[in-house]
């Protein structure tokens, strides 16, 4: 009876609300690689990404339907911050499927004239008229959009506040009028041509969370589909909160009986998922549970005795604050390491069949094809040296041969290979080989087939521990040669830390530069995007990465990425270029399909990618 | 020889190309493509007065290409200067577009014409020719469009008087959309900022930019009585991408422009 008297009172209540065509439907997945080139082209910020936004409350004064118990509203608003433009999973509000992408389109073009939302109303109206006054072309299309949401949102406007809702139609109407009459500018609707105020966030900034990831072992991740949580970073860090530090005896409270199945709710390390998806907020903790074999924490350095050989006291490198827009000199102390320890090694069993596979290949391969006149044999007649040998015999010292033939030629090149290290290469792929694992692999393979070029090859590896220590493994050098030695060190490999990689490219240039070659090619394999656990992270990260790519190039290094992070696509083309990266989908094809990515960058052909 | 070719300085370019050229000193000249460089150079041939011998290098661009060869004719067989000769005994200017573009060992036959010798030897026929005065080496190549094994020499471009073009700052480019194509100014503004934010996806979601050349071919399209929708999506956004998505945003962006 009580469910039943729910769901009456559930359709009552939700009928004043407009329901959405599904059908004609956009989703943000479809249109988001589109999405993401216009709003950068009409100037957006490059390291802003498309982003899903979530259900969020918005304070406003509600109408008698929306005082009943049961509804306080959430809508799907959009909002920006410095790292991305946070837009509906899906639009579906108007009949038209035109127009539910147009809004998408609207909303990218919105944000462009507006970095920081401060007031809902103000903002937007500014932001609306610039960018109508700019682009002409828009002027149809948001009057179209216009009407229909008046059209959707009519009833639920004018149910609050009909004099309101007439003002908000004028406005929204003719944006670059701006409120001209009083109007309660305080009591925020929600509109979806608009951009809101990124939601307050709650995390304490200063306080460095020591923890290192999750051991990923003790399971695999659950990913929800396609729903973003918003999250609330609990300040539970003083042991004494949640504790009834007063008498229990002046404690009010009404007891109730409620049969309720535990059971199942109790068994956390399952159903945390299940309760993920329920949850809107997600309160982040610091503390964890007991469960330490499930967590693994990285709480310090290693002590010097099992650490690499640290050789020399340090290179101060300068890293890009893209805050205030200048670099900070010598900020990053990286250190090169050799593993002093490292066993000279063989190659492994299960490498050698592929090693002599791509040996073969690399041996026959003709890295840079070109046309040698005066051959004894050859595709085409060298019309030149005959005429050259007829007019003037005694001159030409090679009188028999007539021919053209392609072959190879001789090329200075030198390549350096630099590999993330850090901790997230941990991370488990299919089977039970882990990313580092497949990078070592890689390692071996690639340094076992350009063994047999004459291409100078250097590997390094990096991690990170904040500013003071950026880890610089010497894998291999240009001066020594690849031998047991060189492999002991790749086999040596293992992940910790982080990931500073702005610092380790600028100090691969500085080594590739040392290096007399007429090509220099910087290669970074990498799992993921740049990060550390100071302010190393998100846009700061990446601007600082960007700007030692930039650097690079005009050091007339060629620097390349190799990820096998599915999400790379969102952001190396921002760090790299279009045609500076490649993404490896299948990471255990990463050992393969390294040596086959060099081929083609290197041959003569231009259009590598 | 171009007459009257029209080109508006971006910055000090003439004048440098001018000292340049009384103390003949070869110059390269970097930029995107269509920004202008050929341009330029013709521009500075008319107002120098000197010819011009233009090379467009390629991929089998080899010495014997620029430096001449032997041919059969009637007679038997004869040799034929080719353009760099011809503008090394002559006087004039002589353009190597994209240059490198051309095999590495080309580039080495304009060594001795680019430092205080000014001279070109020629193996064929064993002569060493003494530049003309009017003579003047000019190499242009994108420094954004390279691969990795294509690059100029240290010491190829250290022989080199540097020039910098980019596309033209916004009144600059209206000016010369204008100029080029005849069209009003109002349009012409509008192209040019739609030119502005597609630049934007440069290395982002485009290879190459829109190039102010681009511009004005739409300029012309929109004059003839093209529609501008049309123009643009014909003129700028086909030959920028094939990509189904960035075509997408690229359209998008020509419809708010344009009305």
């Amino acid at each position: 009876m009580e469910e039943f008297v729910g769901r009456l009172w559930h359709r009552f209540v939700t009928r004043a609300t407009p329901c959405g065509y599904e059908a004609a439907g956009v989703e943000l997945d479809e249109v988001k690689p589109a999405l993401s080139a216009y709003h950068r082209a009409l100037g957006g910020a490059s390291a802003q990404q498309i982003m899903t936004a979530w259900h969020r409350p918005i304070e406003r004064k509600r109408g008698r339907a929306k005082r009943l118990p049961g509804l306080r509203r959430k809508h799907m608003l959009s909002w920006q911050d410095e790292q991305g433009l946070y837009l509906p999973p899906k639009i579906a509000y108007y009949p038209e499927k035109e127009l539910n992408e147009s809004l998408y389109f609207w909303l990218a073009a919105l944000s462009t004239q507006v970095m920081v939302v401060e007031h809902w109303l103000i903002d937007n109206l500014k932001a609306s008229a610039t960018l109508l006054q700019r682009y002409p072309g828009l002027r149809n299309p948001y009057q179209e959009l216009v009407t229909a949401t008046i059209d959707m949102a009519a009833s639920q406007i004018h149910l609050s506040d009909r004099d309101r809702g007439t003002g908000l139609i004028e406005l929204l109407s003719r944006p670059e009028y701006g409120p001209d009459r009083p109007f309660d500018i305080n009591q925020p609707v929600a509109i979806p041509l608009w951009l809101y105020p990124a939601p307050r966030r709650e995390v304490c900034a200063e306080v460095i969370d020591d923890l290192a990831q999750q051991d990923a072992t003790s399971g695999k991740l659950i990913r929800l589909p396609n729903v973003r949580r918003q999250a609330f970073r609990v300040d539970d860090r003083r042991k004494t909160d949640g504790l009834l530090v007063f008498k229990m005896d002046s404690l009010f409270s009404r007891a109730e009986q409620v049969n309720v199945d535990r059971l199942q709710d109790d068994t956390m390390d399952d159903d945390c998922h299940s309760a993920a998806h329920d949850l809107d907020i997600i309160s982040l903790s610091r503390q964890r549970r007991a469960g330490g074999s499930n967590v693994r924490f990285d709480l310090d350095l290693p002590s010097p005795q099992y650490d690499d050989l640290p050789v020399g006291d340090g290179i101060k490198l300068r890293e890009w604050d893209y805050k205030k827009q200048r670099f900070r000199p010598a900020y990053c102390l990286l250190q090169p390491m050799v593993e002093d320890r490292a066993e000279p090694s063989a190659l492994p069993s299960h490498l050698r069949e592929p090693a002599r596979h791509l040996i073969r290949q690399f041996s026959s391969l003709d890295l840079n094809k070109t046309s040698k006149n005066r051959q004894p044999q050859g595709e085409e007649i060298d019309l030149d040296h005959w005429l050259a040998t007829t007019t003037d015999p005694e001159q030409s010292p090679d009188p028999d041969r007539y021919y053209k033939s392609r072959g190879a030629r001789a090329r200075n090149l030198a390549c350096l290979l630099l590999a993330d290290l850090s901790l997230s290469t941990d991370t488990p792929l299919d089977g039970d080989q882990r990313i580092i694992d497949v990078i070592r692999d890689a390692l071996l393979l690639f340094a076992e087939a350009l063994n047999r070029t004459r291409d100078r090859l250097a590997i390094y590896g990096f991690s990170s521990v904040r500013n003071k220590q950026v880890r610089y493994h010497v894998l291999k050098n240009f001066a020594e040669p690849h031998t047991d030695q060189t492999r002991g060190r790749i086999m040596a490999i293992r992940p910790g830390f982080y990931t500073r990689l702005g610092a380790a490219i600028r100090q691969s240039c500085d080594v590739l530069k040392l290096q007399s070659a007429e090509q220099r090619l910087l290669l970074i394999v990498s799992d993921g995007k740049p990060n550390d656990i100071d302010h190393y992270e998100g846009r700061y990260g990446i601007e600082d990465t960007r700007h030692a790519v930039v650097e690079a190039k005009q050091r007339g290094i060629v620097p390349f990425c190799i990820t096998v992070d599915t999400d790379g696509n969102s952001y190396l083309p921002y760090l790299f270029g279009n045609n500076g990266y490649a993404l490896v989908q299948d990471a255990t094809r990463l050992p393969s399909l390294l040596p086959q990515l060099y081929i083609r960058l290197t041959s003569a052909n231009r259009h590598f990618q | 020889m171009a007459t009257g070719t029209y080109y508006l300085p971006q910055g000090h370019e003439v004048d440098i190309f001018m000292r340049a050229a009384s103390k003949r000193l070869p110059v390269l000249i970097k930029g995107p493509t269509g920004c202008g460089k050929t341009r330029f150079v013709h521009h500075m041939a008319d107002t120098l007065g000197r010819s011009i011998h233009t090379v467009a290098c390629h991929d089998d661009l080899t010495a014997t290409d620029l430096v001449g060869r032997h041919l059969i004719g009637a007679g038997g067989t004869y040799w034929q200067d080719g353009p760099l000769t011809r503008a090394v005994r002559e006087g004039g200017i002589c353009y190597l577009d994209e240059v490198v573009e051309a095999r590495k060992d080309t580039t080495v036959v304009l060594h001795p014409l680019s430092d205080y010798r000014r001279v070109l030897p020629i193996e064929r026929t064993g002569e060493l020719i003494e530049a003309h005065e009017d003579f003047m080496l000019v190499i242009s190549y994108n420094p954004g469009y390279q691969n990795i094994m294509k690059g100029l020499k240290a010491s190829t471009r250290q022989r080199f008087i540097g020039l910098n073009l980019d596309y033209p700052d916004e009144p600059n480019e209206v000016a010369i959309v204008c100029q080029e194509s005849g069209i009003d100014r109002e349009i012409a503004e509008r192209l040019v900022k739609l030119g502005n934010d597609l630049r934007r996806l440069k290395d982002l979601a485009l290879e190459e930019s829109a190039s102010t050349r681009l511009l004005v071919y739409t300029a012309m399209m929109i004059r003839d009585g093209l529609g501008e929708r049309q123009a643009c999506l014909s003129c700028l956004a086909e030959p920028l991408t094939d990509d189904t998505e960035t075509l997408v945003a690229i359209r998008r962006l020509i419809e708010a422009h344009f009305e």
